[in-house]
């Protein structure tokens, strides 16, 4: 399906336009591709939605033809092995060379980018510091293992994530590409701490209702949950676990017979713009590629929690960017029996 | 002779003309539904067997042409043990409903008398509400901080921020949620058949000096089977694969069969053992309503 190098493209004029994107919701809202909209002001980009980037995944290989989808960087990988991508042309985007370079290899396959990064945030477990107590070294992934504290905890529902979390714990050399044997010690593990937990969460906001009325305690969460139980006046911490926290990011990749080549690439470099940023990081307390912005325009509060203006923020050890699980239909037999059982 | 025979011609020609017409008008008159089913139920079960069998596959390195799915349902315990799960609740759930549902039904029918279709309007008057709101509110009736533990705990009866811990995320909420949801559903058939029943029998019974008691073991109950086997079934079949009522208040403890396909399909995109699982249960499901079916005695209704 991937267009051949050197086909003559239609010019932008004659393209269809009217773009469309296989987005999470909330992403659709016009403050985070406002350059796009100002310069193509009759242009309606129409957006589906997804829940998972699996599901995404799933979405394009069953039919659905949108021009962008905006999958999370451990994905991309699997979208280039179906054939359904194709790089940017990142020589046409004006806001590519104030992206993160440390972020760039995330959107990257066999060296094209096939993915410019754009969003990313912490994976951390989100605990209330009035009802848990932490150990003297420090908080730790196993919170969402602790005996202590049955019934009050949330993990999150995901096919891959719990045991790339239970690896970090166990401290496992590559949790993204375990062995056999150490994915027989996670399984084993999350069967015997899954009585532990209360349930798992598919949405943010089931999550944080029940964080909210008191239902759990601890919480796999990302951080814009926990700004948003701190301004609910709850005394919750969203921790730096010894083991590093868990990151994830995203992007939008282009769809291989896409017919919107450069609007597709407008409505990107629109994404990747400092404006977008700073909305992102303020309204929805999430990172963003472009890290060139006014950090006095961010809530300090956020600035300090997050260390955004340090640059190494998100490498290793300190936190782990989600990476392409090799074996990921294997993770998610083994995720499949720990939650039937 | 030669004209006897030649009118037997003509009689036979006219009725097999008949026939033909009173076939095609039958095929007219049905072929909108078949069309329908053959379209939205048959084509789309045939999709699902194709992909448990791997005939069809989601991702290319999916397995082609393979029974490895249908050997995952009977052969790991895994799935096999989570459908018993799911049968033990779902019969819980029918029995505890068509308990809860018969008397309610029987007092519309036999006591309501002028007021029973009031009453049975308020008795449906929930479905005028979404089903995801009913099973929401439940959660907060539930939860920790909800209407029970905060009684509790204003009670004295227990410490603030020590709820019931089963009350919610438990098989118990799962199978109380399902009851609620479910009583309406079993008192209308019932009600149907409570209400169908011929007074005359009853007159004869306390003519003939039968208790009230003796009369409604009797007459009333045996003649109300039907109603009751066919709100069994209401009930049995849908909650069986429920997956929406466990998700929402079952937590980890109140997982059911119909959640497995679901995570199955969404979560883990194992379409091949989802189909598998979906199938089987579809099979089961299909077995026990031509089996109920035979109770029902649909096959020799008379009319008078």
């Amino acid at each position: 399906m991937q267009q051949p190098t050197g086909v003559a493209r239609p010019p932008l004029e004659q393209e269809p336009g009217n773009l469309q994107v296989l987005e999470w919701s909330g992403y659709e809202l016009e403050a985070l591709w406002r350059a796009y909209a100002r310069e193509f002001p009759d242009e309606k980009v129409k957006f589906t939605f997804m829940t998972t980037s699996p599901e995404g995944l799933a979405k394009v290989r069953v039919g659905a033809s949108p021009d962008m989808v905006h999958p999370a960087n451990a994905y991309v990988q699997s979208y280039v092995d179906l054939g359904v991508l194709q790089p940017w042309d990142t020589s046409l985007l004006t806001n590519f060379p104030s992206l993160s370079k440390g972020l760039l290899p995330a959107g990257q396959v066999d060296g094209k980018q096939y993915m410019i990064p754009l969003d990313w945030g912490f994976d951390a477990p989100m605990y209330r510091a009035d009802k848990v107590e932490i150990g003297p070294d420090g908080p730790s992934w196993s919170l969402l293992y602790d005996e202590r504290y049955a019934g009050k905890i949330a993990w999150y529902e995901h096919p891959t994530e719990n045991l790339v979390i239970a690896g970090w714990e166990h401290g496992f050399q590559n949790p993204y590409d375990m062995t056999d044997e150490e994915l027989d010690t996670i399984r084993s593990f999350l069967l015997e701490k899954k009585a532990l937990v209360a349930f798992f969460w598919g949405s943010n906001s089931e999550m944080e209702n029940e964080f909210a009325a008191g239902n759990i305690w601890i919480s796999y969460a990302w951080s814009d949950a926990w700004l948003r139980m701190k301004e609910m006046g709850l005394d919750v911490v969203y921790p730096e676990p010894k083991e590093g926290r868990m990151a994830w990011v995203e992007g939008l990749v282009l769809l291989a017979d896409t017919e919107n080549y450069y609007h597709a690439h407008k409505f990107v470099d629109a994404w990747a713009s400092k404006g977008t940023s700073l909305w992102l990081l303020n309204n929805y307390s999430y990172g963003h590629a472009n890290m060139q912005i006014d950090f006095s325009k961010v809530d300090p509060q956020l600035v300090t929690a997050f260390s955004l203006d340090d640059p190494t923020i998100l490498e290793e050890p300190r936190t782990h960017v989600d990476r392409y699980i090799p074996r990921a239909d294997l993770y998610s037999n083994i995720w499949a029996e720990v939650k039937a059982s | 002779m030669a004209v006897e025979a030649g009118a037997d011609l003509k009689v036979t020609s006219g009725s097999r003309h008949m026939r033909m017409r009173r076939r095609l008008a039958t095929l007219g008159l049905l072929s909108p539904s078949l069309v329908y089913m053959g379209i939205f139920f048959l084509l789309p079960v045939g999709l699902v067997v194709a992909y448990s069998l791997g005939a069809l596959t989601l991702f290319p390195g999916d397995r082609y042409l393979s029974l490895e799915s249908w050997g995952y349902v009977f052969g790991r315990s895994l799935y096999m043990d989570l459908f018993w799960k799911s049968v033990r609740m779902s019969l819980t759930v029918s029995v505890l409903v068509v308990t809860f549902g018969y008397p309610v039904a029987y007092y519309l029918a036999m006591g309501a008398r002028k007021r029973k279709y009031v009453l049975l309007i308020v008795l449906i008057a929930p479905f005028l509400t979404s089903y995801l709101l009913r099973v929401l509110a439940w959660k907060v009736i539930l939860g920790g901080n909800g209407v029970i533990n905060s009684l509790l705990y204003s009670t004295g009866v227990r410490d603030p921020g020590d709820p019931i811990s089963w009350l919610i995320y438990s098989q118990f909420a799962v199978i109380l949620v399902l009851v609620y949801v479910w009583i309406p559903f079993v008192a209308l058939p019932i009600f149907a058949s409570l209400d169908n029943l011929d007074r005359s029998l009853l007159e004869a019974a306390t003519d003939l000096g039968a208790s009230r008691w003796k009369t409604f073991w009797k007459i009333t109950f045996p003649l109300s089977i039907p109603g009751v086997i066919a709100a069994f079934i209401f009930v049995f079949i849908p909650t069986i694969g429920d997956y929406v009522t466990p998700a929402l208040v079952g937590g980890t403890r109140g997982y059911m069969y119909g959640n497995a396909i679901s995570d199955l399909f969404l979560g883990a995109f194992d379409w091949q053992t989802g189909s598998a699982l979906a199938i089987f249960l579809l099979i089961v499901v299909a077995t026990l309503i031509a089996i109920f079916g035979r109770f029902l005695n649909v096959r020799t209704v008379t009319i008078e």
